[in-house]
């Protein structure tokens, strides 16, 4: 029973950060119509931030999320403007092929730069908490990945609230319903596109924040996390945030039952089959807005 | 106020729009008439901005308006409801309005245009915080003119308002629209109910395979035979 408790507990944790990584996706591609596969290396540059200002600086992980966040929304306002604000100016079939190549591109540059500037050794970040954990029971929790999962739903809240109170929040949804009667509307659809883009990899950053607090990263972690983010995405549907943030989770603990039932190689085969299900039978998702 | 000079509108290498000049004055009512496939919602998408010019001119309000994003055009006063009732169903209604209101020149007069909204649609002032997903459709036609007013508009185009809608519903659009008109906003009406397009304006066009191939005084328009036979014998 233990065991079973310790591995659902674990799941959450991991799960957690599954759902983080997710919500930029889920934003950047529900809002612009664009697949950024590179969103996992931007999760990678995020945690090799984090890691260096800890090493070479001496900054908290968690102090330096908030630089890591602001960072990121950096890259992605450079990003967009230089590479994705054209393919939006497409119709949207385009949009998602373009988005492809263009991101694609992109997770080579970055992995090879990565590699070249930071080696391809495995880092993860120590600090003095590292090892701290709560026991509750028979199950250990470790501390770091606890701030983890508070973060993880902070940032979701905080995002919630951002698309369910401000006006620069509604009109990223009108966009994202329609941005033709978004653009009639008088909202100023690229000005939108600008704002979830780089939201969208502010949160990318913080996943890596997580990441390499928790577990750790090298320049190859891109596209597992942008695979997982993926899954997360299609289980959870597209426009709700909480749902999101649930479906990561959930992903999470059918991953790690999975591997106490059936053996850690069938882990991420239970994630692409989920990922298969849904396609097949709930294109929606569990908690989508359909679409007329 | 609209000046629109030998428009010419291509989707790709398909040419819809090929030659469409018309004029809507300061507080007119004009109509452009035409059956299906004719370029009336290509024509009113390209002065939008919605769709590449490729040729000819279309001032407003002494400005070109070929080449300007979609939200400085309705900057500048003019809107347009497409045919698709242009609402957002998984908002509520009171953040449609709202949001229509996003440009500088609306912004400041919020509330008080909020105010006249409700004041000729009452339902959405009591349906408010419903999403507009659970509108009917007459309700949503209504939202989208209600939102197309937070704009501030100087002159508001309406893309096939009756499209879809129950005749009381549609006779209680063209009082609004007759109503709109009376506080100083000129109307463009694109329609295929000829009948009550006639009616309701002063001035019309006939559009047929992207060519204005009939202008005048409605008036004269519903005694012209070729009307008569292609838009008024039912």
């Amino acid at each position: 029973m233990d065991i079973v408790a310790q591995t659902i507990v674990s799941g959450i944790l991991i799960g957690a950060v599954y759902g983080l990584a997710a919500l930029g996706l889920s934003l950047a591609f529900g809002v612009l119509r664009v697949l950024n596969v590179a969103h996992g290396e931007l999760i990678m540059v995020g945690g090799y931030a984090t890691f260096f200002m800890f090493s070479l600086l001496g900054i908290d992980p968690f102090v330096s999320a908030v630089v890591v966040f602001a960072l990121l929304m950096l890259m992605g306002l450079v990003l967009h403007w230089l590479l994705f604000a054209h393919i939006v100016r497409s119709n949207e079939a385009s949009r998602i092929k373009n988005s492809l190549l263009i991101g694609f591109g992109l997770t080579l540059i970055l992995h090879t730069a990565a590699v070249r500037l930071f080696s391809a050794d495995n880092r993860t970040i120590f600090t003095a908490y590292s090892t701290l954990a709560w026991t509750v029971g028979s199950v250990r929790l470790p501390v770091v990945k606890l701030a983890g999962l508070a973060i993880a739903i902070l940032a979701a809240v905080m995002l919630d609230l951002f698309q369910t109170r401000t006006t620069w929040g509604k009109a990223l949804r009108a966009t994202s319903e329609d941005w033709t009667i978004a653009a009639l509307t008088g909202i100023n659809v690229q000005r939108a596109y600008l704002v979830s883009f780089a939201l969208a990899a502010g949160l990318a950053g913080l996943t890596g924040v997580l990441i390499s607090v928790g577990f750790s990263i090298n320049p190859s972690i891109g596209l597992q996390w942008t695979l997982k983010a993926l899954i997360v995405v299609v289980l959870a549907g597209l426009g709700s945030v909480r749902g999101t943030l649930l479906a990561g989770i959930l992903l999470g603990v059918a991953e790690a039952i999975s591997s106490l039932h059936l053996g850690g190689e069938y882990r991420e085969i239970v994630g692409l089959v989920i990922f298969l299900i849904f396609l097949s039978f709930r294109p929606q998702g569990l908690f989508g807005v359909a679409h007329a | 106020m609209l000046t629109v000079n030998s428009l010419q509108v291509a989707y790709g290498d398909i040419q819809v729009v090929w030659d469409v000049s018309f004029e809507v004055p300061e507080r007119a009512i004009v109509t452009l008439l035409g059956p299906n496939g004719a370029g009336k919602s290509t024509t009113l998408r390209a002065l939008m901005g919605l769709l590449p010019v490729k040729g000819g001119r279309a001032t407003f309000a002494g400005r070109s308006l070929i080449g300007r994003s979609t939200h400085d055009i309705v900057q500048s006063g003019l809107v347009l409801i497409p045919e698709s009732r242009a609402t957002f169903s998984t908002l509520t209604i009171l953040d449609n309005l709202y949001l229509g209101a996003s440009t500088a020149r609306a912004r400041p007069h919020r509330d008080a245009t909020l105010h006249q909204v409700f004041q000729i649609f009452p339902i959405l002032k009591e349906r408010q915080t419903q999403p507009a997903g659970t509108l009917s459709g007459g309700e949503r036609q209504m939202l989208a003119i209600g939102k197309a007013l937070m704009a501030r508009p100087d002159l508001l185009m309406l893309d096939e308002p009756s499209l879809g809608l129950a005749p009381l519903v549609i006779e209680r659009i063209f009082e609004v629209i007759e109503q709109i008109r009376q506080k100083g906003v000129s109307i463009l009406l694109v329609e295929q109910n000829a009948q009550l397009a006639l009616e309701t304006a002063e001035y019309g066009y006939i559009i047929n395979l992207g060519r204005i191939v009939r202008e005048g005084p409605t008036a004269d328009l519903m005694e012209d035979p070729l009307v008569k036979e292609a838009y008024l014998s039912f």
